[in-house]
């Protein structure tokens, strides 16, 4: 049901404003309005003071450094680590941020170093490892050095003439080997005499050539020494690397819980310096205009009366017609209702005229659902499963999905025994008999049809009634004749087929048809002047949403045969284990798509077909200002 | 032969209606799925737009019905 709102005012002195502000907070009972969408309120919005402004800098800083230290730990967690309970203040919160942050820092730092490290290792080692091969023989004497350059793959001409200028520059002493080190790069290594080395690096400085050159501490080893070296130190790299993540994992273990903590203490303080400018002020006094449950409205003046004292005024305001679309709505239902809640708010939170359909959902969703299933096995498969994914999953769309499958599977087992199915067609084999009708039998196809049908009508006529009792209520005298006009024709239309079925004697026939005349007039009437057009057509699309309901019967075939062929199966197939593991998937098969198809298809039978009747649906969700909250996983 | 062409009628009167459904679906699921990316909280009104036109494959399961019942 939608609670009751009151529109509050609250007038204070100035020195009293963070107080109030503060207990609004923790009560967690109003909505507070924006003081610059009232253009009948002629008060200033509250500026914040230098020192407040200063105060909210910081504290944006302390969050903005928990986030970046949220997002670096969040990595080392499968879950939402437990919260543990922190009172600090945001000037310890900042100090303790800055000194996790510094620690951070310097293991990131030496981390980022590290993985730099391994990096130019393995390419010198890939280098290493192409080159070792080709160095020439002549390499290994005294008195020869050896240079290395990287050439592009595209750069043959300007290597032929760097080959030749060496040959040249070294009086024809120089060997050499190209490889190809990359996808586009060649490496040329050259053995020449010691004494042509430094000319020779000039020319290459000069004449602008990648050197090869391998770290100082490897220039004075062989080939063979120096990967050796390189492969000793990418061990110890990445020894220390791992034991920097172990490290680092126990500061995130360490750490991680507070922050979550600290954050929401440093984003209540931001939301609080954030309302101040919905409030009003004038020199000495701000204004406070909001929306209240109305039995909060005692509490809430006993409350601020007794943390404040009698210098705040508290009054309860008539709600203008002008602001009757803006009144948030509040929902308050019993514990059961509310896995429904969030499915009628899925289609739209009611508007604060409607009447809130989470309680009619809670009827009729778990029915559809039932009549479609319609199996004592499936539906007891369902509750299971549903009950141990309900103790799973607590909260959420998913949640409440899973508790209305839950609800839904307990319809599917009375439906099952109406039917007299279990695991489809095997209910007879244990003594089950059909109450209501035989979904397989093909002579009950007719009145399972009738039976959707019927289902459709009477869900309709009473979203209908609703919709004529909202027409009623707020005086709508067009809405009056649309859902008026779409009843007694409705009512027209099954005399009518009453009189052809036998069931109501022929001469009744005429109220049939002068009901279903005057209903489409008063349909016709409800749509102005293209009413002579619209009334029609729309009772047409009304009988349209009707037949809508043989899905319920569609769907319950649908799975009722699909159980038959699996018991089939086991028949069909010669070897009786092979039929029975077939039957068995065909089943899981048939019970998951039993737990999906149903819910939607049920769902759609209340947005579509349903709520058009009577239900129009609002934006404005009651948001009261109020403490944000610590979820633990856990919990 | 008249109980095969029953048959066929039947057939495809919901194969046909079936396969129009699954066409709509397909568009309007699909940049249902985008705006629902975008947009969550439009997640009722997707599904209302992507069951609409299932009522023509339950009108298809209504006259495949009817023709296999006489």
């Amino acid at each position: 049901m939608i609670r009751k709102m009151a529109r509050i005012e609250i007038i204070g002195l100035k020195k009293d404003l963070q107080d109030t502000i503060h207990q609004l907070h923790n009560l967690g009972i109003m909505q507070i309005e924006d003081i610059r969408s009232l253009s009948n309120i002629l008060l200033q919005p509250i500026n914040l003071t230098y020192d407040m402004t200063q105060k909210r800098e910081k504290i944006e800083l302390i969050n903005a450094k928990i986030n970046g230290l949220e997002d670096l730990f969040k990595k080392y967690f499968a879950v939402v680590p437990e919260n543990l309970e922190d009172n600090s203040k945001t000037d310890e919160i900042g100090e303790k941020v800055d000194q996790v942050t510094t620690i951070v820092q310097q293991f990131t730092q030496n981390r980022t170093s590290l993985q730099e490290d391994l990096v130019l290792l393995s390419k010198y080692q890939e280098i290493l490892k192409l080159m070792a091969p080709l160095f020439p023989e002549s390499a290994r004497k005294p008195g020869n050095a050896t240079i290395g350059a990287l050439l592009h793959t595209t750069q043959t001409h300007s290597m032929n003439m760097l080959i030749n200028q060496l040959h040249s520059m070294t009086q024809g002493k120089f060997e050499m080997a190209v490889v190809k080190v990359a996808e586009s790069t060649n490496a040329l290594i050259g053995v020449l005499p010691r004494e042509f080395i430094v000319s020779v690096e000039d020319y290459l400085k000069k004449e602008k050539i990648t050197q090869l050159v391998l770290p100082e501490e490897y220039t004075l080893l062989s080939a063979s020494e120096a990967q050796d070296r390189i492969e000793k130190k990418i061990e110890n790299d990445h020894k220390e690397l791992d034991a920097l993540e172990d490290q680092f994992h126990e500061l995130a273990s360490t750490w991680g819980p507070f922050l979550h903590n600290w954050q929401i203490t440093c984003l209540n303080f931001l939301d609080e310096y954030e309302i101040y400018s919905r409030i009003g002020e004038t020199e000495f006094t701000f204004t406070v205009y909001g929306w209240i449950p109305n039995d909060e409205f005692q509490n809430l003046k006993d409350q601020l009366r007794e943390s404040i004292g009698n210098d705040l005024v508290v009054n309860q305001l008539e709600i203008p017609k002008e602001l009757n679309k803006k009144i948030p709505v509040a929902l308050d239902n019993p514990k059961s209702i509310r896995p429904f809640e969030n499915l009628t708010k899925m289609r739209a939170i009611p508007a604060y005229s409607d009447i809130d359909p989470s309680t009619l959902i809670a009827v009729f969703m778990p029915i559809f659902f039932g009549m479609m299933v319609g199996d004592v096995a499936y539906g007891v498969i369902l509750f299971l499963l549903t009950l141990f994914l309900s103790k799973k999953i607590k909260t959420g769309i998913f949640g409440d999905l899973v508790r209305t499958i839950m609800v839904g599977s307990i319809w599917s087992i009375i439906f099952g025994f109406l039917f007299g199915e279990f695991l489809g067609t095997l209910g007879s084999s244990i003594g089950l008999k059909p109450i209501l009708l035989d979904r397989t039998d093909s002579g009950s196809a007719l009145t399972l049809l009738y039976m959707a049908i019927g289902v459709g009508v009477v869900h309709i006529l009473f979203g209908l009634i609703l919709g004529i009792g909202n027409a009623i209520k707020h005086k709508n005298k067009n809405h009056l004749f649309e859902k008026g006009g779409m009843f007694i024709g409705l009512i027209g239309l099954l005399v009518m087929v009453g009189t052809i079925l036998k069931i109501l004697p022929a001469g009744v026939n005429i109220v049939g048809y002068c009901f279903l005349g005057m209903g489409i007039i008063l349909l016709g009437i409800s749509y102005g002047k293209t009413g002579v057009i619209l009334g029609p057509i729309e009772f047409i699309g009304l009988l349209g949403n009707i037949l809508s309901y043989l899905r319920i019967a569609a769907l319950g075939l649908a799975s009722v045969f699909l159980a038959k062929v699996a018991n089939d199966m086991v028949g069909m197939i010669g070897n009786v284990f092979v039929g029975i593991l077939v039957a068995v998937l065909i089943h899981s098969l048939n019970i998951i798509m039993a737990a999906f198809s149903p819910t939607i298809q049920s769902l759609r039978l209340q947005y579509v077909e349903f709520f058009r009747r009577f239900y129009e649906g609002g934006k404005n969700e009651f948001s009261p200002f109020k403490k944000r909250i610590l979820v633990n996983s856990k919990g | 032969m008249e109980q095969g062409i029953i048959a066929l009628a039947a057939a495809l009167a919901i194969g046909l209606t079936a396969l129009a459904t699954g066409m709509a679906q397909r568009a309007i699921g699909s940049a249902g799925v985008g705006a629902v990316a975008e947009k969550p909280e439009l997640l009722g009104s997707i599904i209302i737009l992507v069951a609409i036109p299932e009522t023509m494959v339950i009108l298809g399961f209504a006259v495949a019905a009817i023709i296999l019942m006489g």
